[in-house]
């Protein structure tokens, strides 16, 4: 390498005009172009398969706000339909959404195979959860949710002393006729729960769950309106969903599992040659920072950031002891364990 | 969109006339419809998953798993037994109301066709608290009345499957039987009894005979949706460990994705409509089923003395099953601050409902939701009418073909139907992505069988020397439809413009792939309160979506007027 005077002058400036300050004026002066290119591009499309669609406006509202003269187009549907008009769209040499977001990081692999994603760090996640920040995909996209699967009860039934600590306690025989819990075969959420339980306790765990005919339902969300409904007293649920309805006053409690929550890291990303590319970056870029994770932790989803605290009565992903299968792991796996499961389960 | 499409009929100049027109475009409109998506379906089911290659994989895919073709089975013995169960559930009623003095009829009927606005998701979880074998309410009471230590039902069986599905099911049959009914003058029946026969051998042998038509209509679509229904199976089949096939169905969209292998999986579905229309021609054979002769026929109500009150009787039974029973139960969760808390005034609220009516955001929906479904249903009966005339009065020939294309769309589960839908109507050139438009289609399309099939079974019961009439006196074809037919038909119309309506009203499957954030519509709505964990707000839309429909049929029916055959005593 060439050192020039130049060099070397701009060197000693940086250095003593402020070492930190000058990247930091940089990345605004980046983000200032970044904003009045995305203006001229006015709306950004979201597809997102997760939260839900008042969630999505809330977020869509917000980025508004900070961002005035660009609008936000989002449809949450669910992620299999977000993904299969994607790619329907991208077929169709006609890309309507500009970021994507899914449950399903397995899409995310299946999208950078096929060179569909832009690569890009936002300024933002420099902020987030350490866990949070390195899952990136190598830069294709960011977590914009995490799916947390725990244990719950419904305490009108059950004690919190005589409640399941942890996953093993499940197979105890008295809650036979009293488990509830959703499909890997319909939900991706209940789909990483398999991987993970298989991973640590073996196939045997759902062998021992079987034999005290559990409840099982479509959606992991299902066992939270069986568990209100008194039907069943126990049950896997994911965190945000039985701290919604618990905060409304429902008997459900959430017990963090003691040897480790369940995560699932749901990822978001920039569509190549969409309509509106720096608006989408500003999206992703928003979605890292701590507006977006105090609109998550308004609705009782976990935050991303370790400036946003947990919403009441829950803990943050820093205080938890959290285990997240591979994603190499989840799609060299889950296919098979779901054959299995429809031969156990016959569902 | 059609007039884009118009036909080449120029072609045929020398003898066009307005009928040949509108009935051309009627036909152009169908292919456009559904052929289009249909062929899709059909081409993609023969294409390797991302090189688009011809392959037979997929079939293999499909159909090379015993699970896979065993979950066809259970799905055609559950249509099946669903069928014949509403039959039961609705002949009995619509007879009822329809040929008798039975009291509090205006009623019976709203209540019937408001629970057909009954969501899957809402009736099976209200069953589900009446039925659970843990909780189940009804339990409850007998395990209190009886001493015994297990309840009496089981929701989770393939009995309780069946039982919730017909529930909301029956109103099909119910409001085609009706609509047959009405037509059907005294004056056989009369006759009937002045040879001597007693009421029960007048209705085996005239009455039901003549209604046949509409009867057999009815359970055929019963039995085409109820092979095509997820919601219901998804809340009870899937637990009670039933597999079934739209739930095979619905895991090809998991990863990896197959929507190739789920085209393979329902195209062959199609056949059963063809089984359908076999057994249909089988049964009413050539038979003539010609109910309304213009002569000045006129309805008695058959007087049923203390006999009303069973009739009566058996009506809010059935009634009380579909729609007081499990609503009673949902009053728990629509009232309630926590529906887990069970109720009690400190937990009752009406902040619930606030949040359905009140709220910009839900109240759009809703009357968007409104606003779609009547669109299409207004659609599907003009093209259903037109098409059934066609096919009825023998205007063209592939006749059998014109038939099938107006009853695919059912038997298609909604989540493949959807996926066609949008690869044909949303990219380019059609580009309709994220319109009113794209979902209005979609509804006509996919209901366009309930419209059809009523449709045919009313041009079916009229004397077409009626409309030979016209044309004699110089009016045309369309003349002959206007202003004889269509009066003639009229309950018959309202009827098909609710069976279109109201299921439009709540169809998920297609909806989640068609809809945007500003399109959205109320049955994703539900899916986003239900993964949301509201259940108390789900509950509450639940019985909007009930006072609604009552209403709008309360509505309808007195807007339509004062039946034209029934004789005032």
């Amino acid at each position: 390498m060439q050192i020039t005077r130049r060099g070397v002058t701009s060197g000693m400036l940086a250095l003593g005009a402020g070492a930190i300050a000058a990247p930091a004026a940089r990345a605004a002066d980046d983000q200032a172009k970044l904003y009045e290119a995305a203006k001229k591009e006015g709306k950004v499309t979201w597809y997102s398969g997760y939260l839900n669609q008042p969630i999505c406006e809330a977020v869509a509202k917000a980025f508004t706000a900070k961002y005035p003269g660009i609008s936000v187009a989002a449809t949450k549907t669910t992620s299999q339909v977000a993904f299969q008009r994607l790619m329907q769209d991208l077929n169709a040499g006609s890309v309507q959404a500009d970021v994507f977001s899914s449950t399903d990081a397995a899409h995310m692999t299946d999208l950078i195979a096929k060179d569909k994603l832009v690569k890009y760090t936002p300024p933002n996640a420099a902020g987030l959860v350490p866990s949070i920040r390195d899952f990136n995909g190598g830069g294709y996209y960011r977590a914009g949710w995490v799916g947390l699967v725990t244990l719950f009860y419904n305490s009108k039934q059950v004690s919190a002393a005589d409640s399941p600590k942890d996953w093993p306690d499940l197979t105890d025989p008295k809650w036979k006729n009293k488990i509830a819990f959703g499909s890997p075969n319909y939900s991706g959420l209940v789909g990483v729960w398999t991987v993970g339980m298989a991973e640590k306790y073996g196939w045997g765990f759902f062998e021992k769950l079987n034999k005290l005919n559990p409840l099982i339902g479509r959606s992991i969300d299902d066992a939270v309106a069986v568990l209100n409904s008194g039907e069943r007293s126990v049950g896997i649920c994911s965190a945000a969903t039985a701290l919604r309805s618990a905060a409304k006053g429902n008997p459900l409690v959430v017990n963090y599992p003691t040897s480790f929550s369940l995560a699932d890291l749901s990822p978001a990303a920039i569509i190549k040659g969409s309509p509106s590319p720096n608006a989408a970056k500003l999206l992703i870029d928003f979605m890292a920072g701590p507006e977006y994770s105090k609109i998550l932790t308004d609705n009782y989803e976990q935050s991303l950031r370790s400036d946003v605290p947990p919403p009441k009565g829950a803990k943050s992903l820093a205080d938890l002891t959290l285990f997240q299968p591979t994603l190499e792991n989840i799609e060299k796996e889950l296919p098979g364990l779901r054959s299995k499961w429809r031969d156990l389960f016959n569902g | 969109m059609s007039a884009a499409h118009a036909p080449p009929f120029s072609v045929r100049r020398r003898r066009l006339q307005p009928a040949t027109v509108v009935f051309g475009l009627a036909v152009v409109v169908l292919v456009f419809l559904i052929a289009a998506p249909v062929a899709r379906l059909l081409v993609a089911s023969f294409q390797a998953t991302g090189t688009g290659g011809f392959t037979l994989h997929n079939y293999a895919v499909a159909w090379g798993r015993e699970r896979n073709v065993a979950a066809v089975g259970n799905s055609l013995l559950y249509a099946l037994e669903v069928t014949i169960l509403s039959a039961v559930f609705a002949v009995p009623i619509a007879w009822g109301i329809s040929r008798t003095n039975m009291p509090c009829k205006g009623l019976i009927r709203a209540l019937i066709i408001g629970a057909f606005i009954t969501p899957s998701y809402l009736g099976a979880v209200g069953w589900i608290l009446l039925g659970g074998p843990n909780a189940g309410w009804l339990n409850k009471v007998w395990m209190a009345l009886t001493g015994s230590s297990e309840g009496f039902m089981n929701i989770y069986s393939f009995g309780g499957l069946v039982l919730v599905t017909a529930l909301y099911a029956f109103p099909y049959i119910f409001v085609f039987t009706s609509a047959a009914l009405d037509l059907v003058s005294s004056e056989m029946e009369e006759a009937a009894s002045i040879l001597g026969a007693g009421w029960w051998r007048t209705i085996r042998r005239i009455t039901l005979p003549l209604v046949l038509p509409a009867i057999i209509g009815g359970a055929i679509i019963v039995f085409l949706d109820t092979v095509a229904l997820f919601g219901t199976p998804a809340i009870i089949a899937l637990p009670s460990r039933i597999p079934v096939m739209t739930l095979v169905l619905w895991q090809f969209f998991e990863t990896p994705i197959r929507a190739e292998a789920a085209a393979a999986y329902a195209i062959p579905l199609i056949v059963i409509t063809l089984a359908m229309f076999s057994m249909q021609r089988l049964v009413l054979g050539r038979k003539g089923y010609v109910a309304l002769t213009g002569k000045g026929g006129t309805r008695t109500l058959t007087p049923l003395g203390r006999y009303r009150w069973l009739v009566l009787g058996y009506a809010l039974f059935v009634v009380g099953l579909a729609v007081i029973l499990p609503y009673a139960a949902l009053a728990q969760a629509a009232f309630s601050r926590a529906w887990g808390l069970g109720m009690s005034w400190a937990n009752f609220t009406l902040e619930n409902f606030a949040a359905v009516l009140l709220e910009a955001t839900s109240r759009d929906t809703i009357l968007r939701t409104f606003g779609y479904s009547a669109a299409a249903a207004c659609a599907a009966v003009v093209l259903a009418l037109v098409i059934a005339y066609i096919v009825t009065r023998r205007m063209v020939r592939d006749r059998g073909l014109l038939t099938l294309l107006c009853m695919a769309p059912l038997v298609i589960p909604g989540i493949v139907l959807g996926v066609a839908f949008y690869a044909t109507y949303a990219p380019p050139p059609i580009a309709l992505y994220g319109t009113a438009a794209i979902l209005i289609i979609g509804y006509t399309t996919r209901f366009l069988p309930v419209a059809y099939v009523n449709a045919a079974a009313g041009v079916r019961s009229l004397n077409p020397e009626m409309e030979d009439a016209v044309r004699i006196l110089g009016g045309g074809r369309l003349r002959a439809l206007a202003q004889v037919v269509v009066p003639l038909l009229k309950t018959n119309l309202v009827g098909s413009w609710l069976l279109v309506f109201i299921p439009a009203a709540r169809e998920l499957s297609t909806a989640l792939f068609l809809v945007s954030g500003q399109t959205r519509v109320i049955s994703v709505m539900m899916l986003d309160l239900s993964e949301n964990g509201s259940f108390e707000t789900l509950a509450a839309l639940g019985f909007v979506l009930l006072a609604a429909t009552i209403a709008i049929v309360l509505l309808g029916y007195k807007l339509v007027g004062r039946d034209f055959m029934l004789r005032r005593s």
